[in-house]
């Protein structure tokens, strides 16, 4: 089997090493500790078009949001990244003709957001970590900023008499005014966080110092979002190649009342750091389209009983057994697929809570070990994995 | 399944509706904050549209495979209701008294409404409700962040705030809508059951205020308790809407006593029930038959004899029985933990199966009265 996966990496190779890196990563001469979209080295930076697709991995448990988000169409985003050495930053522009602030006394309002995420290390870049936010000893490291304007800290940063009810202080008049004011005034408006993550029920937030690291802001301009982000290119939470790397976008629509599952991502795409070495493998594992019959795929898929654990696009039933493959050739690189289909255990996808549907179980724990459900497929032929992967990776939402 | 349940059961015929536990909780935990809509108890009426407004409906809880069904979000003015103000500094000015907001919707919004035409066949009765603290919680499925947990020692359950996200799945997957969204915080809140209090020797305020004593709390193995008797024991008590397939853990003493039906003429209909039982199997299930019929056989028994266990647990004569909070279990649980047990800060509710009573004598009703002999 090795065997096998060697002579097809080969060609995957041979056949993609001539693509460039999703984004280029200008070097500049300029502080990029503390970075916006008026930033002045973004003008002369290299943007990029990248392509995001609606999560349905698997379906969130919100009804209202599902009927919002049931065109599954994908965006568009552009993005640009510069880098001095030392730290790197970019900038992520996508439209929205919403701008929703998750503010004020409400239940049902949801921020515009987005996300980036890198791999805390690359050891192998045909095993990057699972898209969803990692996976067991693939952790990421992940960077969010929400349009949440005015949110506290659960217990006021330790000075609970500012929790008090208005009503039940002891003021009146201007007095109350400034109480109000003060409260006010605790609240924050950055909502950034910073997390650290091996598959999506896993993730956690990052709460020592490394979490002043990062900066992000997100600005609202034209019908636009722009997003930047700011980090070391090596911090305790992840190690980035000096010369190219792994990230992955996010966005949230508040409008389509997204947040968590409910987002557009990027496949992972590679960021090549100009006058970094050689980046062509990395290129050539996050761009390679696999070399295949889609039809005979397509009969593979069908024969094999893929059906039987996945929903396979968005028209057939929701099956809870599997993750849902509609998107799969969006988010998914050809390495992973190849993976999944040989050695089901490597990226368990972490799913829903068990409790959520009990009758699914789509791992076993060995020894506390998942265990994947899933049948192994090594004993097929190269031309037939070959073609069940070009097949998969035609499954996704077109831009709309 | 955490390893013991804590439960509670209401006793729903000695409802009043004076909602002295909705203030007790509100005042204790959400009248701040970012939880001044929340009622994590709440009390309404039924037939009614309930808090938040037609909660039932809204989706939530498990099918019969046991799959986690989509819900929906309640809108804070429209399901909830926005919790008002007055103007009253405005008041010496001389400005005409007026809520801050235009209030549209607010819990009990038809209290006491129920159904059926007055005078011939209205009816209606209280429920107050708080989190069910299920064996098989829909908020905890739902949660994409593993943020809800099911204690281990007592089964409450609780959002650990520092994972939670504010996605608020969870209020979408609790069918009873008995999770909260805190807008202030961006993260779910909800009931909890007191157990800061609970630990400490103390009931949840909603069961120690309540005027009508119509709430006991204890846990549900622990066989020397009312809550085991009338749970499991007299099976009187009944969880509300089993069919959502959470597993509630907070159970129902269903009402059996209403008032006969009047004809045209204000004549009563003898024999006559305004109370539909259809309406209580739709809340309590097929099992409310042989839980009305128990509790009538021993409210006749004890009207005869003068003699029925049940009913003398119904009565609910003494605080210190209604309340069986276990305490040395509580403190061996803590030491377990490495924690440093905290002191019980009432002695009356300590008994439990790993308490012994504490000996301690409180006013008996049943004992004689007199000097002595």
């Amino acid at each position: 089997m090795k065997k096998i996966i060697s002579t097809l990496l080969a060609t995957t190779l041979a056949a993609t090493a001539a693509f460039a890196a999703d984004i280029v990563a200008q070097k500049v001469d300029a502080d990029l500790t503390k970075v916006s979209y008026t930033s002045p080295f973004w003008k002369s930076a290299k943007f990029s078009e990248v392509t995001m697709y609606p999560q349905t991995a698997i379906k969130m448990n919100d009804k209202t949001a599902n009927k919002l988000n049931s065109d599954n169409g994908a965006k568009i985003a552009n993005v640009a990244a510069v880098y001095n050495g030392k730290e790197v930053a970019f900038l992520v522009v996508w439209d929205d003709v919403t701008m929703n602030i998750q503010t004020g006394y409400k239940t049902d309002s949801y921020a515009d957001g987005f996300a980036l995420q890198f791999p805390s290390e690359v050891k192998d870049v045909n095993k990057l970590p699972y898209i969803g936010m990692g996976s067991d000893n693939r952790p990421v490291a992940v960077y969010l900023q929400k349009a949440v304007r005015g949110f506290y800290e659960p217990n006021g940063d330790g000075n609970v008499y500012y929790q008090l009810n208005r009503n039940q202080t002891e003021f009146f008049g201007p007095e109350l005014k400034k109480f109000d004011k003060k409260v006010k005034g605790i609240g924050s408006n950055d909502y950034e966080k910073s997390f650290v993550s091996e598959g999506f029920r896993s993730m956690t937030e990052i709460k020592d110092a490394s979490k002043y690291n990062s900066y992000s802001r997100l600005s609202y301009k034209d019908k636009k979002w722009m997003g930047t982000l700011a980090r070391p290119i090596s911090d305790s939470y992840a190690t980035l190649n000096k010369s190219a790397f792994p990230v992955a976008i996010a966005t949230w629509d508040g409008a389509k009342l997204g947040r968590d599952g409910i987002k557009y991502l990027t496949p992972w795409l590679s960021v090549e750091l100009e006058g970094g070495q050689d980046a062509s493998a990395l290129i050539a594992a996050t761009s390679a389209k696999v070399k295949g019959d889609v039809a005979k795929g397509k009969e593979a898929v069908s024969t094999n009983g893929c059906a039987g654990c996945h929903q396979i696009e968005l028209s057939d039933p929701v099956n809870l057994m599997g993750p849902s493959l509609a998107n799969i050739g969006g988010y998914a690189t050809a390495g992973y697929l190849r993976e999944s289909l040989l050695n089901p255990s490597a990226v368990i996808v972490p799913g829903y809570n068990r409790n959520a549907h009990s009758n699914y179980m789509w791992y076993t724990l060995d020894n506390g070990k998942r265990v994947s459900s899933m049948t192994d497929y090594t004993w097929l032929d190269a031309e037939s994995l070959n073609d069940i992967i070009a097949y998969l990776q035609t499954l996704k939402a077109e831009v709309k | 399944m955490s390893k013991r349940q804590l439960a509670m059961v209401m006793d729903l015929n000695k409802c009043i509706g004076c909602q002295t536990c909705t203030v007790a909780c509100k005042t204790q935990w959400t009248n701040r904050n970012g939880r001044e809509y929340m009622y994590w108890n709440n009390v309404e009426t039924y037939p009614g549209t309930g808090y938040p407004k037609n909660w039932m409906e809204l989706g939530g809880g498990f099918d019969a495979a046991g799959d986690l069904q989509p819900g929906i979000i309640p809108n804070l003015e429209a399901d909830y209701g926005v919790p008002w103000d007055y103007n009253y500094e405005g008041l010496a000015k001389g400005e005409s008294f007026e809520p801050n907001v235009e209030p549209t919707w607010g819990p009990n919004w038809d209290e006491d409404e129920g159904a059926g035409t007055f005078p011939q066949d209205n009816y209606f009765f209280y429920i107050p409700r708080i989190c069910n603290h299920c064996t098989n919680p829909g908020c905890l499925s739902a949660c994409p962040r593993d943020a809800i947990f099911k204690r281990e020692e007592d089964g409450v359950v609780l959002v650990d705030l520092d994972r939670c996200q504010g996605y608020r799945y969870c209020i979408a997957g609790c069918p009873y809508k008995k999770i909260y969204f805190n807008p202030k915080l961006s993260k779910s809140e909800k009931c909890i059951l007191c157990f800061p209090r609970i630990e400490q020797g103390l009931p949840p305020a909603c069961a120690q205020q309540c005027v009508g004593r119509i709430r006991f709390v204890g846990f549900l193995d622990d066989e020397e308790g009312q809550v085991h008797k009338l749970v499991n024991k007299y099976k009187v008590a009944l969880p509300l809407r089993s069919d959502y397939g959470t597993q509630p853990n907070i159970f129902y003493i269903p009402p059996t006593e209403s008032p006969v039906k009047f004809d045209a003429n204000g004549k009563p209909i003898e024999g006559s029930n305004r109370l539909p039982m259809e309406e209580l199997e739709k809340l309590f299930g097929a099992d409310i038959h042989s839980s009305v019929k128990t509790l009538k056989d021993e409210m006749a028994k004890r009207k005869e004899t003068g003699k029925s266990d049940l009913m003398d647990i119904l009565i609910a004569f003494k605080h210190s029985d209604m309340f069986r909070l276990d305490n040395n279990y509580y403190q061996a649980v803590a030491k377990e933990k490495g924690q440093t047990p905290l002191a019980p800060v009432d002695t009356r509710y300590l008994a439990g199966k790993y308490t012994k009573d504490s000996g301690i004598q409180y006013y008996d009703p049943n004992a004689t009265l007199g000097g002595h002999h």
